[in-house]
């Protein structure tokens, strides 16, 4: 697993001063608008995020969840409330959590929600674009 | 009621200028950024939309545009897509659909009546190459019959329409099937394609909000919305069947 250091890719620009996203958030592959500029907050928590996409001769088969690859991503977009999203899938559950995806292309996972904290929705700067 | 949708409906209009409002200036005194802090209103309004049908008419693809090559393989396929968010502007006015796909629980009584009961829009979709997903339509309008709401618009969906060399149910035989509903709409669409796609969540959407009362104060209006939905939560363990509340 890649350490998914998450440590401080240049963000000046992207959070304003009272913690907001200055940019919109889009899906990295189609441009699909996820966020509105000002909806949602910077936050750090250390989340697992599965790859986004299987490394090639990765077995395709279901893997546990522990087994899969993926990074443990630090900055992150919160939002309360699931309607603030402009557009955005919701996988089933892994457990207690469920990924969230690009709404178009359904590229992901961008995000994290776990079903013990309703009122959290996490999207990883890493996972997205600003613009 | 969720207090949170009061906030965030403070802000009145310009919510489509966002991008413009937020573009530079990051240096804000605190005064004014406590002003900025509510941006405009994240929606008008939020509609629950449910598609349903028969199995393998397309209905998850309807939901999507385009499927591999994603993590869906890793994670997708073994958990699959839930629902989605889906913002759709109309009439100037900004709506948050939150799009049920039922696939996968497509046995008519699997269904439960939760997905049916918050819709305000339930896509009915049958494929035009297989006779049988035609044929299983009135099981389908039984299920809406008894669970869903009686405003809840309806709208038939031929889908695959780029297998036309396939097709075995006629355009007419949709039209005539919609037109024994009383506001069912029809039109044919190819998921994959992308034809009349986006169209139809707009043609639903047009029609619930014509179902809506126009003078009612934007606040009112959108409480008595919200107010038909369950929890704006995942619902992941659906609740028990409610007993059927539609007499005859």
């Amino acid at each position: 697993m890649e350490s998914g250091e998450a440590g401080s890719p240049d963000r000046s620009g992207l959070v304003s001063e009272d913690g907001k996203n200055t940019k919109t958030v889009l899906c990295q592959r189609c441009g699909s608008k996820v966020l509105c500029p000002g909806m949602a907050l910077f936050t750090e928590k250390e989340l697992f995020l599965p790859s986004m996409r299987r490394k090639p001769g990765a077995p395709s088969g279901s893997q546990e969840e522990g087994a899969m690859e993926g990074d443990v991503l630090r900055a992150h977009w919160l939002v309360d409330d699931m309607y603030t999203f402009e557009n955005v899938g919701f996988t089933k559950e892994v457990g207690k959590v469920k990924y969230l995806i690009c709404a178009d292309c359904e590229i992901g996972p961008i995000g994290w929600h776990s079903l013990d904290d309703k009122k959290s929705f996490y999207v990883a700067l890493e996972r997205v674009t600003h613009a | 009621m969720d207090p949170r949708n009061d906030i965030q409906r403070r802000g009145g209009g310009g919510g489509a200028h966002t991008g413009v409002f937020l573009g530079g200036s990051p240096a804000l005194t605190g005064a004014q950024s406590r002003r900025r802090k509510m941006p405009p209103r994240p929606a008008d309004y939020k509609l629950q939309v449910i598609i349903i049908g028969s199995r393998g008419v397309g209905k998850t693809s309807l939901m999507e545009r385009f499927t591999d090559d994603t993590f869906c393989e890793a994670c997708k396929s073994t958990v699959g897509v839930d629902f989605k968010i889906k913002t759709v502007e109309l009439r100037g006015k900004k709506i948050r659909l939150q799009i049920w796909d039922t696939a996968g629980q497509e046995r008519f009584n699997s269904i439960t009546s939760a997905y049916y009961r918050g819709a305000k829009g339930i896509v009915l979709v049958y494929d035009i190459t297989k006779e049988e997903t035609f044929e299983d339509l009135p099981k389908w309008m039984k299920m809406i019959d008894k669970y869903a709401s009686e405003d809840a618009e309806l709208l038939l969906v031929g889908n695959k329409l780029d297998c036309e060399t396939d097709r075995v149910i006629s355009r007419q035989q949709g039209e005539k099937f919609a037109q024994r509903i009383s506001g069912m709409r029809f039109c044919e669409a190819s998921a994959k394609d992308n034809y009349n796609v986006d169209e139809i969540f707009l043609k639903l959407v047009d029609d619930i909000l014509n179902k809506l009362p126009l003078e009612i104060p934007n606040r009112e209006l959108s409480n008595s919305i919200l107010s038909l939905q369950p929890e704006p939560e995942v619902p992941p363990e659906l609740p028990p069947p409610r007993p059927n509340l539609r007499c005859c």
